[in-house]
């Protein structure tokens, strides 16, 4: 992409209109600022997107304006900017050294890359996947943006073939501006589940996991609304703002293809279990990973691993003190125990307070076995309405639907408001590295664009899917021998 | 005398008339009629400082070369677009034009530091926008419909006599089902309560009497006893506790006012003609210099 000459002077580093910008940010977060009650974090992104491939980061501080005026934002647009990760890494050390204060990073739309999110090899900069990247990666990478209006990035159907549910929301055609289109042999490196797996990969090769990554949602979107539910969605820009016509209206269009504007998602939120609303406790929360990403609900998720978990630890009137006091919260780390059976987890979720019940909660298990291949698998471990868990761990019948897409309505006469369960994996090898987090499902909900229609009159496209079930991702908790 | 000069539109028709004349003597050593451009050794330094600013290097002898040619090329192509009036009827123009004028009062009302009275005023004018949320602190027992069914209410009743029988010799916390909410409550937003159980549950529990196990209401989730310890009506805060913001939200309203009486003021200039074509005669009819009622600021 060509940028004026003028343009790229006037908002490059140093110029008055640069510099004020920042100014302004970080002095209104500030001033909005109010321990307790709101926490606006400053940050910035570092849009990296070179040949059209999203290496986009979120640049999260945990200091006031006056740190944060110490220094001026990392830009990509040569001579003073870089679209290079490991440039973004020094800044980030930079920022530390020059100001005593913190900060990190987290990557977005790995699904937009075209294979360069999560490297295995060559990086898109012209560097290797060697130790120094992966040392760094892992230092100022300590969290994946995994949901987001454009596209899921979880997993994708052809990366998790034995995953009904891996089709949410994704957006496999190309790279972000659809200068190149999608070919399947990107798909491994764009995906949060399969960079889980493959970090267990790198770690063996070179002693660092540099995708041990904890999970969080976010919107991405440029109104500064939280708006991520179907029935509130606001869109990406103040452009495609509620109309009967927003469906229609590409976000990206080339010769080869386009995304279309009701292939968009309302997603997502990130859930913290912080000690207090404040700038700093929640800073520390995300950087130990202890997050959860929604496609839109408001769930509240709790997930601990352990070895002594037992039924009766749930019948308690306050899980989580158990939780903590017999385990390690999301985000956390297992190592090897004498106990003979293997690590169990102790999972509940409860629905949003106004939202839809929970169809089921399920563990997704990745590890490594011993010829260096990886592998997934699912496990159903609560599930509503009285259904049962076969043998292999999973539930085969669905929750069932009550979407009248007439109305654009659901019911909670199916579902459970709270679903929970301590589980203990059955297929457990004290001598192979794993990772498990949760994954809780709603049931099925009628998608914006369904709202779109009855509210406004949108015309629908055939293609436009109508009902989605939402989710929530745990960040995981990671096994080690 | 001394209040006409502190008066922010005497400063802005002052500094109007400066900067005009400012232009008149150096800007346009030669008007843009003429044909002779004289271009300065600082405004050459002005073009590598901001080339500089932008490369973090000084530009070489060719890169100023071609610095002092852009200019150059801007400055005839400026003039001559002035002399074919391409400055007029031009909507970005006209807009760019307006935004400065705009940006010159924000930038005067901005100087402007608000006195204790004026601030306490301006509180006293808006109590609605600052008054404090109610707060409540209250414990629940929770019974859970999902589970319980129809004999959720049963439950309730049961559980409230037993409250209400037995008095302090219960524990609350040994009663009811399990919900993944705390169970009690110090002094909270009203807005927060609603995040956690729903807008309708925390709009009954404002209604609810303090000092006595009552209820049940019912959130999301299902049936909730309660006990509300103690309940804080919204009031206006002290002007020292909310100042950051009345002085925010003081310095907007007045930018907003200065910007509105500094287009009176320009609008008295003016009187304004409406012209009506009635079969391809003109007809013309005067109005009041004063704004029409109707004039709204944009």
């Amino acid at each position: 992409m060509t940028i004026p000459e003028e343009l790229v002077s006037q908002y490059s580093p140093g110029s008055s209109i640069y510099n004020s910008i920042w100014d302004d940010i970080t002095r209104t977060a500030d001033r909005f600022n109010e321990p307790g009650r709101f926490t606006a974090l400053i940050g910035f992104e570092w849009t990296s997107v070179p040949k059209g491939f999203n290496l986009h980061r979120n640049v999260i501080l945990r200091d006031d304006g006056v740190r944060a005026r110490m220094v001026i934002p990392l830009t990509t647009q040569p001579p003073l900017g870089t679209t290079d990760p490991l440039d973004l890494y020094q800044w980030l050390a930079d920022y530390k050294t020059k100001t005593g204060g913190q900060t990190f990073a987290i990557a977005h739309n790995g699904n937009l890359s075209n294979g360069w999110m999560f490297p295995m090899v060559d990086t898109y900069a012209g560097g290797k996947v060697d130790k120094n990247y992966v040392e760094l990666r892992a230092k100022w990478e300590p969290l994946y943006e995994v949901t987001q209006i454009k596209g899921d990035g979880e997993t994708h159907p052809s990366l998790s073939p034995s995953d009904e549910f891996a089709d949410h929301e994704t957006l496999a055609k190309g790279n972000l501006d659809l200068t190149q289109l999608k070919t399947p042999d990107m798909l491994k490196r764009e995906y949060a589940r399969e960079a889980l797996k493959n970090g267990l990969v790198l770690e063996q090769q070179l002693g660092t996991n540099p995708y041990k990554f904890g999970m969080i949602g976010a919107t991405d979107s440029h109104t500064s609304l939280a708006t991520a539910e179907e029935d509130n969605f606001f869109g990406k820009s103040t452009s495609v703002e509620p109309s009967a016509t927003r469906v229609a209206h590409p976000f990206v269009k080339s010769k080869l293809g386009a995304i279309e504007g009701y292939e968009l998602s309302a997603s997502g939120y990130q859930g913290v279990w912080a000690i207090e609303n404040t700038r700093e406790a929640i800073f520390d929360a995300m950087e130990r990973k202890e997050t959860y990403a929604t496609t839109g609900p408001r769930m509240l998720v709790r997930f601990f691993g352990g070895w002594e978990f037992e039924d009766d630890d749930l019948r308690s009137r306050t899980p989580a003190f158990i939780g903590y006091k017999k385990g390690v919260p999301m985000g956390g780390n297992l190592s090897k125990s004498s106990a003979d059976k293997g690590p169990n987890f102790m999972i509940i979720a409860l629905r949003d307070p106004i939202g839809a019940n929970l169809d089921r909660v399920q563990i997704i298990k990745g590890w490594l076995d011993k010829d260096g291949k990886t592998h997934e698998r699912i496990y159903d471990v609560a599930v509503s309405d009285g259904r049962s868990i076969a043998e292999d761990g999973r539930c085969k019948t669905p929750v069932g639907n009550t979407v009248d897409t007439e109305a654009a309505t659901w019911t909670n006469t199916i579902g459970a408001a709270e679903l929970s369960a301590i589980w203990t994996d059955p297929d457990f090898d004290p001598a192979v590295t794993a990772f498990y987090y949760t994954r809780i499902l709603e049931i099925p909900t009628p998608r914006w664009v369904l709202y779109d229609k009855v509210r406004l009159g949108a015309k629908i496209p055939k293609e436009a899917k109508l009902i989605q079930q939402e989710r929530a991702y745990s960040s995981p908790i990671w096994y080690t021998p | 005398m001394k209040a006409f000069i502190k008066e922010p539109l005497f400063h802005f028709l002052l500094i109007g008339a400066v900067l005009f004349l400012i232009f008149k003597v150096y800007d346009d050593p030669a008007d843009s009629q003429s044909s002779q451009i004289i271009i300065t050794d600082g405004q050459i330094a002005f073009l590598k400082a901001n080339y500089a600013r932008t490369r973090q290097r000084t530009p070489s002898k060719e890169e100023e070369q071609g610095l002092i040619d852009n200019y150059l090329r801007e400055e005839i192509l400026y003039r001559e677009a002035l002399a074919l009036g391409f400055d007029k009827n031009d909507s970005v123009i006209r807009n760019r034009l307006r935004q400065k004028m705009d940006l010159m009062s924000d930038e005067l009302a901005g100087i402007a530091v608000p006195t204790d009275d004026q601030l306490q005023q301006f509180l006293d004018n808006n109590s609605e926008k600052f008054i404090t949320e109610p707060q409540i602190a209250f414990r629940h027992i929770f019974v859970d419909i999902a589970h319980r069914g129809i004999a959720a209410e049963d439950e309730a009743e049961r559980i409230l006599s037993l409250l209400l029988d037995e008095g302090n010799r219960t524990d609350p916390d040994s009663l009811g089902d399990r919900l993944m909410q705390p169970k009690s409550f110090t002094l909270t937003r009203v807005s927060e309560i609603a995040k956690l159980f729903g807008k309708p549950f925390s709009l009954e529990l404002l209604k609810l009497t303090p000092g006595q196990w009552t209820g049940p209401i019912q959130s999301g989730y299902g049936l909730h006893l309660i006990f509300v310890s103690d309940y804080v009506a919204g009031s206006l805060p002290q002007l020292d506790k909310i100042r950051g913001t009345i002085e925010w939200e003081w310095s907007a309203a007045n930018k907003k006012e200065l910007k509105e009486n500094i287009y009176k003021e320009l609008r008295k200039k003016y009187t304004v003609e409406f012209e009506r074509s009635e079969n391809g005669v003109k007809t013309s009819q005067a109005v009041s210099t004063a704004p029409a009622a109707q004039e709204k600021q944009q």
